[in-house]
């Protein structure tokens, strides 16, 4: 019930939006088709612009994939994982979510199949994908367009909000 | 800082390649991921076209300015020096989007409102306490129907896909809340 609602509501944002100043830029008598040509022209300038650094951090995460890496720092920190108390067959989800949103998604399906979507390892796996985001794509991709070298506490604030987000994940799953 | 982490990354990447073996896996995983990147682009180039050239009719016709004046107390909360109407717009779009879950369409106004906070920044190779404080939040902003993730689910059989919505909005907002409390924090240090 209340999916369908927030479902629809979000199905009508972007048309709502677009109605709306295109509406607003007709009442101003603007020259809205210029307008949209010009914008449209940084818009492709931007696209180009971030192209090395979406290329660079694509590469970057491939190489940690497929090199088996990842699967080496998954065993390296099982042990801790586990003197958390966080189940096992999430430790792969919680460290591929920061660097990967197409992989973190090909591993909630994988959960879901072999767990059950409705399981707590299921659900918790659906929220943590549902609440948290793929921080490092975000910052490297995001300060791609931007002069800035030294990023500050940007890269903390991520991070430990990250961590935070998992962990409420596993505890609200349990209650809610 | 992305030097060192990008570097690490290959170099792991090697060094695991060469230990598991599986170095045939690792090239040819490269060329695919860096076509893969082109594509994504080229795919949010047009998303980009679209949404820069809507934005800048909102722009020219005066409708940003009124979003800006409308949604001043959120946004003074978490911008305190205060920031141009074109960019709280921008902030603001990238915000909404996030939330209704948009995908492309945030990722443009995102990378649009990067652009702008770093020419208020004064294109400085520091990043601002406005551009930490915009990423923190944009990380963490919460998604009012993870529509993917409840396709997957539904498609897996379950009784309740729709359930992790509650979840997932109640485990974003404390993420939220946590990379906020950072940045303020941190901003507090600085002076």
């Amino acid at each position: 019930m209340i999916a369908s609602v927030l479902n629809q509501i979000s199905l009508f944002f972007i048309p709502g939006i677009i109605t709306v100043i295109i509406f607003f830029g007709i009442y101003k008598k603007a020259p809205i088709y210029d307008l949209f040509i010009d914008g449209a022209k940084d818009g492709l300038k931007t696209a180009i612009d971030i192209l090395p650094f979406i290329i660079a951090i694509f590469v970057g995460i491939e190489a940690l994939v497929s090199s088996g890496a990842m699967e080496f720092l998954e065993r390296v920190l099982g042990p801790v994982f586990q003197l958390l108390r966080i189940p096992k067959e999430l430790i792969s989800m919680i460290l591929l979510r920061p660097v990967s949103g197409s992989g973190s998604l090909a591993l909630v399906e994988k959960i879901v199949t072999e767990y059950g979507p409705d399981s707590y390892v299921g659900r918790a796996a659906s929220v943590m994908v549902g609440s948290c985001e793929t921080i490092f794509y975000v910052l490297a991709v995001y300060f791609g367009v931007t002069a800035v070298k030294n990023i500050r506490h940007a890269f903390s604030a991520g991070i430990i909000g990250y961590i935070v987000g998992i962990f409420a994940s596993l505890i609200v799953c349990m209650y809610i | 800082m992305m030097n060192y982490i990008w570097a690490g990354m290959l170099v792991f990447g090697i060094v695991f390649a060469v230990i598991n073996g599986r170095l045939n896996e690792f090239s040819d995983g490269l060329m695919v991921s860096c076509t893969n990147g082109v594509y994504f682009v080229i795919g949010l180039a047009g998303i980009m076209a679209v949404w820069s050239g809507i934005m800048n009719i909102a722009k020219e016709t005066g409708l940003i300015d009124l979003v800006a004046v409308k949604t001043k107390p959120l946004i003074n909360f978490l911008f305190p020096k205060g920031l141009k109407k074109d960019t709280i717009a921008m902030i603001l779009m990238s915000f909404t989007a996030n939330v209704f879950g948009a995908g492309n369409s945030a990722t443009v106004f995102s990378l649009r409102a990067m652009e702008m906070l770093d020419e208020e920044n004064n294109r400085r190779t520091s990043a601002s306490n406005e551009m930490c404080m915009f990423i923190a939040v944009n990380m963490s902003m919460i998604q009012l129907v993870p529509i993917t993730v409840i396709k997957i689910r539904s498609e897996a059989g379950s009784v309740s896909a729709g359930s992790i919505i509650i979840p997932s909005i109640v485990a974003g907002l404390i993420s939220m809340a946590a990379s906020i409390f950072v940045c303020k924090l941190y901003e507090r240090k600085r002076i």
